[in-house]
């Protein structure tokens, strides 16, 4: 929103005594974020007040004009001009030679082969304006050669204040409001508005309100006998400044109240004014705005109605047909609260955000309504004092909105302010905000009012907030937390899942990925894959949420295939699984084709790895049933702990791998995280080691076709007690290498034990379908 | 004789540093100090000798016999010190390294930051239900961030939670007061997607509750944790913000890394960027965690570990961070 310092200064007392150029720094710290400050008005001077006093054609030129002005010397000054409003007798802006405008220099120069000195300018050359019709049209009572900034509240500072601050402060969607808060941060008197006031001695509208729950107030007035509908020029520069383009007088003064009080207000053309309906519109009616827009309308879309027509958009637009014209001479003003949300969910639903409905949608203060009125008609009547009030201040109210007490206990604000504060200190904060305050031995009596009781004020909290911002908060000082060091309880997964992270990337070179919580519809289509899982409502592509995620990388693994032959990467993430959330580890490797054993076999070894590191257990891995088609049917293994299914092992299917990338293999592991983080370590109990030697027996099995699991299960039936361990140690052809370390804890092994080993596990080895090369 | 010596010593040597084999040297021990050696010879002559001439070479033979005796050992040790195996020893190949991703660094600096001041970490879940995500969190029914257009609500009456505040709610049910928690985590918003916007982006969240928790110590956990986590003196201010679930509330910005204050696009040319949303804890989100407001107070805040892993990192696309693209991950090695 922009704010003019020049309108704010109008409302405070003493306002010289405030650095307006810098007190934004400060407000920024108290109310809300400034985003930019600007000086206008700099751009240009010597622009003086002219006085066109003779003007006739140029001979080589259909449109322009020479010109003699008087600019308060002693001789006129000739003037080449364009503009079509020039005549005799105009006092206008006029730009002498050395001055500038826009920063440029304006010199004797001539046009079309006449010398022009200088330059007559229109609202827009000078900034004050968007208006290029013509040259400006000044009053005819100023004086020739003053400098018009003397006249014209050209030099300003205007303030773009960030919107989104504002959202939860509807009095400050107005000058009025920004300038108490200003009072408030710099200890300032805040000035009363002239109003006009009404004598309720006429008529009354007739004004319905349907639904009081959508509509809280209607105000309505009729002024007639308005004969000039001229802006005067201070108030179009106010309206430029920040942002509002001038229309004609009725139109700016309801912007203007707007920009002034916060109340967005319309003015009707009283000749179409019958009686005022405030209800719900038929679904798939349509109406044409202001704008000329045809819209289409729903059942929750809140309008105004006049007699049997449609009137305006309530608190978004009003409607063509009954808009300002120039013979408009009589007018009704309407002036009204709006239920927030409604008006909000209706100008999302018709893609018309005003700003009027920016106002409504932050819940407006009520009672506001005839405040904005009877400003209005007293702003008019200054340029119309022939103006006839032509009937009663006519106000439908039905629940009054009334201010209401907060008690604030001198403790609590004690607590959170970290320190006790006097009484007038929280007094004056308060009564500059425009509450009213009682002091009691305890407490504060605190009296809202309404204009900050509608979304921000409603317990003492708040209150607590509006001192302690406006007190400052770089006057307190940062205390750290006591500690109290009695052990607090906690959650180990946010560190197991960092030591599982850290160790999978430094031990294993692996790449960390984040990726979506939904799969890629494109992924799903391109592989054929159907998924059914929860689903994002609305959205129409990537909405089904991820129930695998190692298949939900699949997405990752392409793009990466096309920088890397292979490489290997992991993820932590959520799926969504029986409608619940599941924490999971997925480890993806990849490589070559012809690598798969290689590559299968190091993921067993890594999940291995990380069970025996990170949680001294030994896993084990069974054959999987399929749970999912795209993996291969004989290479899953779901991987346990005792009896724990705590995850699976799977490598993609051909096909699936083909259409992600060619010649390729992708192995996956995914760990149940939740289960994970369940499993606790068992204690490690030191073993004591034998003082005799050991004895390491290496022996080569040859299957017929018999799997290394069908080995394991024969050597596992084999029992001697010399044997402290034994392990696979080398792979070649159908030929096992086992290293057996025997031992003894009373004696050193001789011959004759190891030769009855020897005997016993050949045997044992050939009874079983078995070779061993010996 | 001393002539004699001399040169033997000197043969000896030059044999020595001509030797390159063990073999070499025990050829040469047994030419120089071997039974039939000629000091040996020497040696066994002394006992023909006249008193006075045993006397006068007797040590001499004896120490030059030592003498060589030392110089073949020193060269064998050095001989046997020499590797045989001959290689390149100046190849250079490139180091494979892992990385974590950058958010995941970023969270871990600053709950380490946290527990330093006694926070513990926890978590929530992602799909959430209205109640943990707004309700209990003081979001009026009404509110905008309610609307679809914000929020991705699923087909099954649950949504993926829009902020990481829902681990208030949590935390203060399963632990209740005191409490000092912090809960990284990914959250979801319907966002369009541009170099500045995601839909999938991680915050973190943090709550202190305690009798007499004031602004102060709100103050002090905010300005420490950004000072910590930059390593440098970042300049942060604190203005006046508004959340439902915290009052009062508090906006707190950094000055932009980026740009070091002047202003730019990242910072939307203010030189201040919104790093921090904060406040004290509301009453009724204690109420709805089961903790008496009139007993307890707190404080609680959150910010986007993306958003500062994007600073701090001069990350200038946000999509990299979901795009699982090694090319860019792999620079992240870890910290």
């Amino acid at each position: 929103m922009l704010i003019s310092c020049n309108k704010l200064k109008s409302h405070i007392k003493n306002p010289e005594d405030i650095d307006w150029l810098n007190i934004w720094d400060t407000f920024t710290l108290r109310t809300a974020e400034v985003e930019k400050v600007e000086k206008k008005g700099d751009s240009f001077d010597n622009v003086v007040v002219a006085e066109i006093k003779e003007c006739t054609t140029h001979p080589d030129s259909d449109h322009l004009h020479v010109l003699k002005v008087d600019v308060g010397e002693d001789e006129l000054i000739q003037v080449v001009c364009g503009a079509p409003n020039v005549r005799v007798g105009l006092k206008t802006a006029y730009v002498r030679v050395g001055g500038h405008i826009a920063k440029t220099e304006i010199k004797s120069r001539p046009l079309r082969g006449i010398l022009s000195n200088g330059m007559c300018c229109s609202g827009q050359e000078l900034g004050i304006s968007d208006n290029h019709d013509g040259i400006l049209e000044l009053p005819p009572t100023w004086i020739n050669g003053k400098d018009i900034k003397e006249y014209l509240p050209i030099e300003d500072i205007v303030v773009e204040i960030d919107n989104k601050s504002l959202t939860n402060r509807p009095d400050l969607w107005g000058h009025y409001g920004i300038a108490r808060e200003i009072c408030a941060i710099t200890d300032h008197e805040l000035l009363p508005l002239a109003l006009l006031p009404i004598n309720n001695d006429k008529e009354n509208l007739d004004i319905v309100i349907k639904d009081d729950n959508l509509c809280y107030r209607y105000t309505g007035l009729k002024i007639s006998n308005i004969k000039n509908n001229q802006t005067p020029l201070d108030m179009q520069i106010f309206l430029y400044y920040v942002g509002m383009r001038s229309i004609s007088l009725l139109v700016d003064l309801t912007n203007y109240l707007m920009m002034e009080l916060g109340e967005p207000m319309h003015a009707f053309d009283a000749r179409v004014v019958k009686n005022i309906e405030v209800g719900l519109a038929r679904e798939g009616d349509t109406f044409t705005t202001l704008d000329g827009i045809k819209r289409t309308l729903s059942q929750d879309t809140l309008m105004i109605k006049n007699g049997s027509e449609y009137f305006g958009i309530a608190g978004i637009m009003g409607g063509l047909d009954s808009e300002i014209l120039p013979d408009t001479t009589s007018v009704f003003i309407e002036s009204a609260c709006f239920n927030a949300a409604q008006i909000r969910k209706s100008a999302i639903k018709l893609g018309l955000r005003t700003e009027a409905s920016a106002r409504y949608e932050k819940s407006l203060d009520p009672n506001m309504t005839d405040l904005a009125i009877k400003r209005l008609a007293y702003l008019l009547q200054k340029e119309n004092p022939d103006m006839v009030i032509s009937s009663n201040l006519t106000d439908v109210y039905p629940h009054v909105l009334k201010e209401e007490d907060i008690i604030l206990d001198k403790k609590t604000l004690a607590i959170y302010m970290g320190k006790k504060l006097e009484d007038t200190l929280v007094t004056n904060i308060l009564e500059k905000l425009g509450f009213k305050v009682e002091v009691k031995n305890d407490y504060y009596l605190v009296t809202v009012p309404t204009y900050r009781a509608t979304k921000d004020i409603k317990i003492k909290e708040d209150l607590i907030e509006e001192i302690a911002r406006i007190y400052g908060l770089e006057n307190f000082t940062p205390a750290p937390l006591k500690l109290d060091l009695t052990i607090a309880e906690h959650e180990t997964i946010y560190n197991e899942e960092y030591e599982v992270k850290h160790l999978l990337a430094t031990k294993y070179d692996m790449h960390e990925v984040n990726s979506y919580i939904w799969y890629d519809t494109d992924l799903l289509k391109s592989l054929n894959i159907e998924k059914k899982n929860v689903s994002v409502l609305g959205k129409e592509a990537n909405n089904i949420l991820r129930d695998d995620l190692s298949f939900s990388l699949l997405n990752i693994v392409r793009e990466n295939f096309k920088n890397y032959a292979k490489f290997d990467l992991f993820e932590i993430g959520t799926i969504i699984k029986n409608n619940e959330n599941k924490r999971v580890l997925s480890i993806i490797l990849t490589d070559n084709e012809l690598n798969l054993a290689n590559v299968y076999n190091r993921a067993k070894d890594i999940v291995k790895y990380i069970f025996k590191v990170l949680k001294h257990q030994d896993v084990s891995f069974q054959n999987n049933e399929n749970e999912y088609p795209y993996y291969d049917n004989d290479l899953g293994k779901i991987i346990f702990l005792d009896n724990l299914k705590i995850g699976t092992l799977n490598v993609f299917t051909k096909s699936i791998t083909n259409k992600i990338s060619k010649k390729k293999c992708i192995v996956t592991i995914d760990i149940d995280f939740d289960k994970y983080i369940t499993i606790s370590k068992p204690a490690i109990i030191s073993q004591e080691i034998s003082k005799y030697p050991v004895v390491e027996l290496d022996y080569t099995i040859i299957t017929n076709n018999q799997k290394y699991a069908y080995i394991k299960e024969v050597l596992s039936t084999f029992s001697s007690k010399l044997i402290q361990n034994y392990k696979l140690i080398e792979v070649y052809e159908n030929k096992y290498s086992i290293r057996y370390t025997l031992g003894s804890y009373t004696k050193t092994l001789d011959q004759k034990d190891i030769q009855t080993f020897q005997e016993r596990f050949i045997s044992h080895i050939k009874n079983h379908n078995l070779n061993i090369i010996e | 004789m001393e002539e004699k010596l001399q040169k033997l010593k000197q043969e000896l040597e030059a044999s020595l540093k001509a030797a390159t084999k063990e073999a070499d040297i025990l050829n040469i021990k047994s030419k120089y100090v071997g039974k039939k050696s000629e000091i040996s010879h020497l040696l066994s002559s002394l006992k023909d000798m006249s008193i006075e001439n045993k006397k006068k070479y007797g040590s001499l033979i004896n120490d030059t016999k030592k003498n060589m005796e030392e110089l073949i050992n020193s060269r064998t040790e050095e001989l046997e010190n020499k590797s045989n195996i001959t290689f390149d020893d100046t190849l250079d190949f490139e180091v494979k390294a892992g990385s974590l991703h950058p958010v995941t660094i970023m969270a871990k600096n600053i709950t380490d930051a946290l527990k330093r001041m006694g926070f513990t970490v926890v978590s929530g879940p992602e799909m959430e239900s209205e109640y943990y995500n707004f309700e209990a969190l003081n979001v009026p029914k009404d509110h905008p961030a309610r609307d679809m257009q914000d929020t991705y609500f699923l087909d099954n009456g649950m949504l993926l939670r829009t902020q990481t505040s829902d681990n208030q709610i949590h935390a203060m049910e399963n632990y209740g007061a005191p409490l000092r928690i912090c809960a990284p985590g990914r959250v979801f918003r319907n966002e369009d997607l541009d170099a500045n916007h995601e839909n999938t982006f991680h915050q973190i969240e943090g709550m202190v509750i305690d009798k007499k928790i004031t602004i102060e110590n709100l103050l002090y956990v905010m300005q420490n944790l950004l000072r910590e986590i930059f390593n440098e003196d970042v300049k942060v201010r604190l203005r006046p913000g508004f959340f439902p679930f915290t009052e009062p509330s508090y906006e707190m910005d950094m000055s932009c890394l980026i740009c070091g204050g002047k202003g730019c696009p990242t910072c939307k040319n203010s030189g201040w960027i919104e790093m921090v949303g904060s406040g004290m804890v509301h009453p009724d989100v204690l109420r709805a965690g089961g903790i008496n407001p009139e007993e307890y107070t707190g404080f609680a805040f959150g910010f986007g570990l993306t958003r500062l892993a994007m600073m701090k990192y001069k990350i200038n696309d946000i999509r990299v961070l979901n795009s699982g693209d090694i090319r860019y991950l792999s620079k992240f090695n870890i910290e």
